[in-house]
């Protein structure tokens, strides 16, 4: 019996230095590097106030992004065969209450016409990545589309379902904030996390959501602007997520399946050795 | 006394490798769900023929509970039993942990690259005879409207391809037209993107919706111009019978 008593006091400790090791390698830092071949972006956790109005500021240094290639929009007229922006780079950050999502790309000239978007599912129902335009076999969701443009310097809270049905809400949340800096826009996207707004996508931390973007790079050739309306270059879906709070409680589960467990045992190892004994 | 653990246990083996590595020799993988349904029944008879009688019962259950009481060990086997009363709860907690922590990757997506057609496009045959004008009518367009995506070599590397995600087809791919006929084809060109059902989901596809912009006389010879560039042939109904 004391043999078996001291065994299990070898599995407490060993399983409490297991559970440490667990709550240590599964605490929520963000990764050092940036992903290569990202499916996803990552609003990270902060504590405080949020860059929102800084697209400079160092808070996103330590923030780890995403990238994506771009495509010219080619799905419905009027298409455009060559776009400006190949590629773009998305970070992101949250505090529970409040979002901001940092994109940067690469354009050589700073124009009135520059702009960018981000696009999100709304609600239950899956739609398509091209304004939520209807599908021909199964009804889709809506999109909401967050807008910005040099040009006003503002970002805006759309909505669309389907072609010639994109319009600004009328409720306002978003917000937009872009500097222009050796041929790179940053732009930054900020909002509340969940809104009052049915027409918006609410983000709650821990829950997947699909994301797309659009660029459109308003340079003036031969007195036309390049990219405007539906020329842009486009993403279609990726996921975002804003990521949750670290959640403890798992391991007070953890410690009470080991406790269990070695409590098993000993029930077992004493029935044994009081049946051998008999 | 180890002998009925020590059968089972190539018993169990046995069948493992028999499913896993020699069945595919001769037909399709087992899905990994099956094999453990077939080990969880092999596991069962073995526990039945162990439990019939009790001489063999003493036979298998005998040297598991004298391992377990630990009663007359020393060396190796008082570690060895050790080890198992360790290793046991800790799987216990990590099994716990895996079931209980949330998922950090992002949703897996189930698309079907080739979902049913709508009943209307199944059976349809190209109307237009494979000419040499009618094939290169059909390329012309093809360069026109599907190259900047699909590759002027049907390969799926045209110049705006990098973007895509799902990426244009490479019809030059045995996989991808050779395996459909020229009706599923019409299909995909005439309805594009928004005409995949729920199984196309997450509904990603680029493909323009081409019957807003091209007769179908183009669709067709458009099918034809892909076959012939990509050194392809449709799947045809004869094949199947």
């Amino acid at each position: 019996m004391l043999n078996g008593l001291g065994s299990l006091r070898t599995i407490s400790i060993i399983g409490l230095f297991g559970v440490l090791g667990f709550s240590s390698a599964f605490a929520s830092e963000p990764p050092a590097s940036e992903e290569p071949g990202s499916v996803s972006v990552r609003m990270y956790q902060l504590e405080g106030s949020l860059p929102v109005d800084d697209p400079n500021s160092s808070q996103w240094d330590s923030v780890p992004g995403s990238e994506f290639n771009l495509a010219p929009q080619v799905h419905w007229p009027p298409r455009i065969q060559e776009v400006t922006v190949k590629s773009v780079k998305a970070k992101g950050v949250h505090n529970g209450q409040e979002l901001a999502i940092l994109v940067e790309y690469d354009d050589p000239t700073e124009d009135a016409g520059d702009a960018a978007a981000l696009e999100f599912m709304v609600g239950d129902k899956p739609a398509h990545f091209a304004h939520g335009q209807e599908m021909l076999q199964v009804e889709g969701g809506p999109v909401n589309i967050w807008f910005w443009k040099k040009e006003s310097g503002q970002a805006v809270d759309m909505s669309a379902k389907g072609f010639k049905t994109l319009e600004t809400q009328p409720r306002q949340d978003v917000q937009g904030k872009g500097v222009w800096q050796n041929g790179t826009w940053k732009v930054v996207f900020s909002r509340l996390l969940k809104t009052e707004d049915e027409q918006d996508v609410q983000i709650e931390p821990g829950e997947w959501k699909s994301v797309a973007f659009a660029i459109w790079d308003g340079a003036i050739v031969d007195g036309l602007v390049k990219e405007k309306g539906g020329q842009k270059a486009v993403s279609t879906w990726w996921y975002i997520r804003a990521e949750p709070s670290a959640d403890n409680s798992i391991f007070g589960w953890v410690i009470l399946g080991l406790a269990l467990a070695a409590a098993f045992e000993l029930v077992i190892v004493r029935k044994l050795r009081k049946g051998q004994s008999v | 006394m180890k002998g009925p653990i020590i059968s089972g246990a190539v018993i169990l083996a046995g069948v493992f490798i028999f499913l896993k590595f020699l069945l595919p020799l001769f037909t399709a993988p087992l899905p990994a769900s099956l094999i453990y349904l077939y080990l969880a029944l092999a596991l069962s008879g073995i526990m039945i023929y162990g439990t019939m009688s009790a001489p063999s019962l003493e036979a298998m259950m005998g040297p598991v509970y004298r391992f377990l009481s630990g009663q007359g060990q020393s060396g190796m086997g008082h570690m060895a039993r050790l080890a198992v009363l360790v290793m046991f709860p800790l799987l216990v907690g990590w099994q716990t942990y895996s079931s209980l922590a949330p998922s950090d990757l992002p949703p897996a997506e189930n698309r079907t690259i080739h979902p049913a057609p709508p009943g209307e496009f199944v059976g349809l045959s190209n109307p237009y005879p494979k000419t040499p004008e009618n094939i290169m009518m059909g390329k012309g367009l093809y360069a026109a409207y599907c190259s900047p995506c699909h590759g002027a070599n049907f390969d799926g590397k045209g110049t705006a391809a990098p973007g895509f995600n799902p990426p244009p087809a490479d019809f030059t791919d045995p996989g991808t037209i050779a395996q459909l006929q020229e009706a599923y084809l019409f299909w995909r060109i005439k309805k594009g993107g928004v005409g995949l059902p729920v199984e196309g989901m997450p509904w990603k596809s680029a493909m323009p919706r081409w019957e807003e912009e091209l007769p179908e006389e183009f669709i067709w010879k458009i099918i034809m111009g892909e076959y012939d560039g990509a050194h392809q042939s449709p799947r045809t109904w004869e094949e199947e019978e």
